[in-house]
């Protein structure tokens, strides 16, 4: 009923996918709060499974291939309308059920995962699709060195807009609205929150209506994030905005929607935009979104025709809902390639959070290389995940920089071979020892996951088979993932291997920075978030080269290093990328998934429509 | 009397005093706060330090307790209950959306509750250890012992899932707009579960309370003696037993009241029924200071008033109590 039997990080994850924050601050973060927070409350969710899907680009790809990705049951119709007759229909209400009813619908002064609805309504510049590419929205092309938007020293970059954009309201959208976002922004009294991305900007200049420059204080990767939600200058009176403004709650857009009416706990009305560009579309009269805090019944719900779309579907929820529809019942079920996080095991490399001495056994590379090789990944699919997940042996392998590269196979002979090789000899209990050091370590994730717990079992029994002894020791989130303050067991370097998911961005830079050495936690620096405590030199190095410039090729060649690097080295091992999965009523038609953000498919709302 | 009743109610306001600044220091002393929701306690990330400040000077929840207990108790002093740090919306008016949904929902499912208890409690008293009796003692005790969310679910599975005759969620069809009848037969179709599941609940103990009731009653002297003089069975219990078992009855059920506007958390959550037991755990969840001491404290006092009503009805259904 609640969040028990629930791996918490990978709730986490969920809405971290969902609403698009970054998993790792949203692991820490949760972790930091307990899980009192509302945000991981209501994410009640069954156990953890596998969401999953291919770790290469290519595979990125859920929606140009419209049903099953990896192999599944599920999915038999057709993504995009395949209508019977004709074209789409016009008219006709949709339901989305929302879990977790936000304080205000405006990402730009909410970051709770419930308020990305409000794609219905407010269109972003950038939508990056399922390779990661960013593509344009309400700009007219993304900036490049090639078409000038990006400067030769990569500190401007000049947005252009579409032209004849409106806002629902019918007045027109143009620089003039990016600047007072930015304004709104840099005044102390307004209150957004908003990423990391926005504090590295220096000036916003509009050059021509159309025409926006904006100066940055330092390489800014994250430069196609902003502009996800441009206030309209016209409907305010000042730039000190908060959350109190009719508009933080109910936004102004530019999409297929307008908000109309918001019930707090009950309901919130969406008619269609009279003034969208496309004079066709959106096909529906309008979207309600009920809210419905209820995991379980707002499942059952959905199952029995009440609701369209459920906000949002986690892995857990895929067994009821295949079951439903292959009984016949009015759901389909969407399985995406990619999608997900990878879950990994992140090995210290450090004696006890010191990283001037190596661990005594994870500090010897045979150990590791060794563990690479004797962990049966295919099992864990197969016998736990029931099939959904896939292998990726990449450290980047999500986001427009992935990088195919498969995954160590399994093979515990060769494993046994370095081991040996390397001097660590099997002692009486056949654990392995060198220098009177036992091969013996701990192995945590967060307690309550069953699915999670099977697998660690079968993970523990490979490394028996190779002399490595797993002492399994699972504890609550907060005590893995607290900050150093708080002594988390990942700060303080105080744990020989933990699990958990990571990594599915759509630009590497954040995911990357985790392994670097100058963000190792220390009393000096109790933010870091190197858990691993790894230093390597050459790593750094192919970090700070791709962190140096916005040219694409230049950053892919430096990852593509980095991720070799970390291949060889080991800091941390995938297991196995989960599985990602939407579904909606089989009444809904018109939607696109071909985006990075698995719930993408609300950004087609314009197409939905509704056929009984 | 008069004198009692205003000395009761001068007794109130430390009182609510008192529990306003327990309440208060008891909230602020959870863990977590209200920033839990954005915080980013590594500092690096979506949301940055400076916006966090931003939001904490602007709840002020930078100063000292006293100074924010203060101001909290001044403004409600001036009738201003405060702004929700969730939705930004005044703390009375999120309060008074709430109130009817949970009133319609608690308020039918207690008249059920009673149109039931009271029948089964009197005939099981009368008929003490009948097969009747063990029905309905055995009944009581398995509703009392059944979590509500359990009953709740399983309504859910058998009319909506199973034999698909009542609607899910809610308390109105999200597809259509009914008017006029259709909307009256809409809105009943969503009350018949979570009202039952209400009713089933409280069904099972007050039956309870009103058979005790009967049965310490019906073992008085004076039941002998209406009985002796000739007055039918029918007329001893109705006029002579239930009028006096009535006394405890509705002292028990004048402290339920509070408990009416207060809610259900877990039949409203389950049919996502927007009412107050849904806002305050909510509130709860996000750590929404403003919004949690308005229901406390609005709560506290509801408590403190019914408890004077029942004291009052007391005296007056039982000549033997008198207050001074």
């Amino acid at each position: 009923m609640d969040a028990r039997g629930l791996g918490h990080a990978q709730r986490l994850a969920h809405l971290a996918m969902a609403g698009r924050l970054s998993r790792r601050e949203l692991l820490r973060r949760g972790a930091a709060l307990g899980l009192s927070a509302p945000a991981l409350m209501t994410l009640v969710a069954a156990c953890g499974g596998g969401e999953d899907g291919q770790p290469t680009p290519a595979a990125g790809n859920a929606g140009a291939t419209p049903g099953s990705g990896s192999g599944t049951p599920a999915s038999g119709a057709g993504t995009s309308g395949s209508g019977s007759s004709g074209g789409p229909k016009k008219g006709g209400r949709a339901v989305i059920a929302l879990i977790q009813e936000p304080g205000q619908m405006s990402e730009f002064f909410n970051s709770q995962s419930g308020s990305f609805l409000s794609v219905l309504v407010v269109e972003p510049l950038f939508i990056p699709d399922a390779n990661g590419e960013y593509q344009p929205v309400l700009a007219a092309a993304v900036p490049t060195i090639e078409n000038g938007g990006i400067s030769a020293d990569s500190l401007t970059i000049t947005y252009k807009l579409k032209e004849g954009i409106t806002w629902s309201d019918g007045e027109p959208f143009t620089a003039a609205d990016i600047v007072f976002t930015f304004e709104v922004y840099q005044n102390p009294e307004s209150t957004p929150l908003l990423p990391a991305a926005y504090d590295k900007i220096e000036s916003v200049r509009a050059i021509d209506p159309l025409t926006v420059e904006v100066k940055m204080k330092e390489i800014n990767p994250g430069y196609l994030d902003l502009w996800q939600t441009v206030l309209p200058k016209h409907k305010f009176d000042s730039t000190a905005v908060t959350q109190e403004h009719p508009l933080a709650r109910l936004p102004l857009g530019t999409g297929p929607f307008v908000f109309k009416e918001w019930k707090t706990g009950d309901q919130i009305i969406l008619e269609r935009n009279p003034n969208y560009r496309d004079p066709e579309k959106p096909y529906l009269d309008g979207i309600t979104i009920k809210v419905s805090p209820e995991k379980e019944a707002t499942i059952a719900a959905f199952i029995a025709r009440e609701y369209d779309y459920v906000y949002f579907i986690v892995t857990g929820d895929l067994p009821a809902l295949t079951q439903a529809e292959q009984e016949g019942k009015p759901v389909h079920v969407e399985l995406f390639d990619g999608g997900a996080s990878v879950e990994w095991l992140w090995l210290n490399l450090s004696d006890g959070g010191d990283p001037t001495k190596p661990h005594p056994v994870l500090g010897d590379p045979a150990i590791r290389e060794a563990m690479d090789y004797g962990i049966d990944r295919q099992a864990i699919i197969d016998e736990i995940l029931g099939g959904f997940g896939s292998l990726t042996g990449s450290f980047i392998y999500a986001g427009w920089a992935a990088l195919d590269r498969p995954a160590t196979p399994y093979d515990p002979d060769k494993a046994n071979e370095i081991l040996d090789a390397a001097g660590w000899q099997r002692g009486a209990d056949d654990i392995r020892e060198k220098n009177g050091v036992r091969a013996s370590l701990r192995f945590q994730t967060i307690a309550g996951d069953q699915t999670r717990e099977l697998y660690q079992q079968l993970i523990q029994q490979n490394m028996k088979d190779i002399g490595i002894e797993l002492r399994i020791e699972n504890v609550p989130s907060n005590t893995i993932f607290g900050s150093w303050q708080e002594g988390g067991l990942l700060a303080r370097g105080n744990y020989d291997i933990v699990m958990s998911r990571d990594g599915y961005e759509v630009d590497p830079a954040d995911w990357a920075a985790i392994f670097t050495a100058d963000s190792i936690p220390s009393e000096a620096n109790p933010g870091g978030f190197t858990y691993s405590h790894w230093r390597n030199a050459e790593f750094d190095a192919a970090i700070e080269e791709a962190g140096a410039t916005l040219d694409q090729e230049a950053r892919k060649r430096a990852y593509a290093r980095a991720a070799e690097i970390f291949a060889r080295e080991r800091p941390a091992l995938p297991l196995y990328q989960s599985a990602a999965a939407d579904a909606w009523s089989t009444r809904l038609k018109g939607q696109r998934t071909d985006y990075f953000n698995p719930r993408g498919t609300l950004y087609s709302a314009a197409d939905w429509y509704i056929e009984e | 009397m008069s004198h009692y009743v205003i000395r009761r109610v001068l007794q109130a306001i430390p009182m609510l005093i008192g529990i306003s600044v327990i309440v208060f220091v008891l909230l602020q002393m959870t863990p977590g706060g209200p920033l839990a929701v954005v915080e980013n306690p590594g500092g690096s990330g979506r949301v940055t330090q400076e916006q966090l400040e931003r939001l904490r000077a602007r709840y002020g929840l930078d100063d000292p307790l006293y100074v924010r207990y203060l101001r909290w108790a001044g403004d409600l002093v001036r009738g201003d209950w405060g702004t929700s740090f969730n939705t930004g919306q005044p703390v009375l008016t999120m309060i008074w959306e709430r109130v009817p949904t949970t009133l319609l929902v608690t308020g039918l499912a207690f008249l059920v509750a009673l149109a039931l208890a009271f029948p089964i409690g009197i005939v099981s008293a009368a008929r003490q250890y009948s097969l009747f009796d063990y029905l309905a003692t055995s009944a009581a005790f398995l509703g009392i012992a059944v979590p509500s969310f359990w009953l709740a679910l399983m309504f859910l599975y058998v009319f909506t899932f199973t034999l698909d005759w009542l609607p899910a969620v809610g308390l109105s069809d999200p597809r259509q707009q009914h008017d006029g009848l259709a909307a009256v037969v809409d809105r009943a179709q969503h009350l018949i579960m979570p009202v039952s599941v209400l009713a089933l609940v409280s069904t099972a103990s007050l039956t309870r309370y009103v058979r005790a009731a009967m049965l310490d009653v019906l073992g008085q002297d004076y039941m002998r003696t209406a009985r002796a003089k000739g007055l039918a069975e029918q007329a001893v219990i109705t006029v002579h037993a239930l009028k006096n078992a009535a006394i405890p009855i509705v002292t028990i059920l004048a402290l339920e009241i509070p408990d009416l506007f207060i809610g259900s958390v877990i039949v409203e959550s389950i049919f996502a029924i927007s009412g107050m037991g849904r806002l305050f755990v909510e509130s709860a969840d996000l750590r929404d200071y403003p919004v949690l001491m308005g229901i406390l404290l609005i709560a506290s006092f509801l408590v403190i008033l019914f408890n004077l009503i029942a004291d009052i009805l007391y005296s007056r259904l039982d000549p033997r109590i008198r207050y001074r």
